[in-house]
């Protein structure tokens, strides 16, 4: 057996729904274990008494990673047939600002925000009504915008290929990042948490 | 050692194998690079089932909707793809096949002048892993045949005028003009369609250049949240 199973075929594209929708499940049940239902547990972390979110999200991505490059190396997974998201990287940097604006603003991000609907939340609710009306305000104004949304190479970029740099220098670079942000994060949080009075 | 172990929280623990992890990842080489398997059967039966290639008026109505899902390959020298291509295409010479940094996800679609060339780079293409590779069926003079210079029949049926017509526009959107059956005929076989370089509406890059994307065709790209 060698992933990536879609792409090897071994099932189709309802099959792949089913899996996403678990998948799904999966992510929202941690998201909301992790109290990422709350937008008061979410924004805390902008006010570094709790940066949980932080700490849950690197954790993630270096668990992922790590898997992701032990499978590949063992010769599990064909890494080269992971679907990338083509790489905008202007439309991208604005998008990602208007997104922590909004996260900023709104208290969630688009993820938890259905997992705080789905708890009974009505800030999420309202939150991912938000969401649908952008969606539909985005689509509209889609002839305006198309310029700029397409701009630069839309080739899928990777630090090793930009920079040259040896995948695995990457990975423990990566992996020093987060152990060094958990430790740093530690300290803020002790700092912070007196000053807030928690 | 094994009581400063037990000090450490679980969490540090954890930290701790995931450097390890990371230093051991630093000899990884997790891309499979030039080892290759190659299943003959499956490529055999992908010839049989002709799930290897793309017709010319398939490919002209990808370029007409301006589908970004592919990426549309000329494999002859940069001369000829300076006097002529199919728009949107870029262009990458044989030698530079292996080097010219496509990605195994991509789907490529390969055409040259014939079928040759487009099949020997199919074939080294899959050799090395990539998976949505398709050459354009009867390269360029298919191409100019069915899709530049169709040929009408002189008598059309109702039936026939309808499809005609939509020769006619696809033909006028890549520059070309249909040609009537009794010409091609008359000519005993000679092609108009030689002329096509020199031609004077002959399409420089027309259609906008395609943001060449890397998925695949089918459902729509997948977007990532937090």
């Amino acid at each position: 057996m060698m992933a990536p199973f879609f792409k090897y075929g071994m099932f189709g594209d309802e099959t792949s729904l089913v899996v996403a929708f678990l998948i799904g499940i999966g992510f929202g049940f941690f998201l909301e274990r992790a109290g990422f239902g709350s937008a008061r547990k979410l924004v805390s972390q902008f006010y570094l008494n709790d940066l949980a979110v932080f700490k849950v999200m690197f954790t993630a991505i270096v668990t992922a990673m790590l898997g992701v490059t032990y499978l590949g190396w063992i010769g599990w997974l064909d890494l080269s047939l992971v679907y990338l998201v083509p790489t905008y990287l202007m439309p991208q940097i604005v998008g990602g600002l208007i997104l922590g604006v909004g996260f900023v603003v709104g208290g969630y991000c688009p993820g938890t925000s259905v997992a705080a609907t789905a708890t009974g939340r009505i800030d999420g609710l309202v939150y991912v009504v938000g969401i649908f009306a952008g969606m539909f305000a985005f689509a509209e104004m889609y002839p305006l915008v198309k310029g700029f949304y397409l701009s630069g190479a839309g080739v899928a970029m990777t630090i090793p290929g930009t920079f040259d740099v040896p995948y695995g220098v990457v990975v423990f670079a990566v992996v020093l990042m987060a152990v060094g942000g958990f430790y740093g994060a530690g300290l803020l949080e002790k700092k912070f948490a007196t000053a807030a009075g928690e | 050692m094994r009581n400063r172990m037990s000090t450490l929280t679980l969490n540090q623990k954890l930290a701790l194998a995931a450097v390890l992890l990371g230093a051991i990842a630093l000899f990884a080489a997790p891309y499979p690079g030039s080892r290759v398997t190659l299943d003959a059967k499956e490529l055999a039966l992908a010839v049989a089932k002709e799930a290897d290639h793309v017709e010319a008026p398939e490919l002209a109505a990808w370029i007409i909707e301006s589908r970004a899902d592919y990426r549309l390959i000329d494999l002859r020298s940069e001369a000829e793809y300076a006097q002529y291509h199919i728009p949107t295409a870029v262009n990458v010479p044989m030698g530079n096949l292996t080097d010219a940094g496509l990605g195994r996800q991509e789907t490529l679609v390969l055409y040259s002048d014939g079928g040759i060339h487009s099949a020997q780079a199919w074939m080294l293409l899959k050799a090395q892993g990539y998976k949505g590779v398709y050459m354009l069926k009867g390269g360029l003079e298919e191409w100019k045949d069915r899709v530049v210079f169709p040929v009408l029949a002189d008598n059309p049926t109702s039936e026939q005028r309808s499809g005609d017509e939509r020769l006619r526009s696809v033909s006028t959107f890549f520059g070309g003009q249909p040609r009537s059956a009794s010409a091609v005929s008359a000519g005993g076989g000679g092609m108009p369609g030689m002329a096509m370089p020199t031609a004077p509406a002959l399409p420089k890059v027309t259609a906008p250049p395609s943001p060449a994307g890397g998925a695949k065709p089918g459902p729509a790209k997948k977007k990532e949240g937090c």
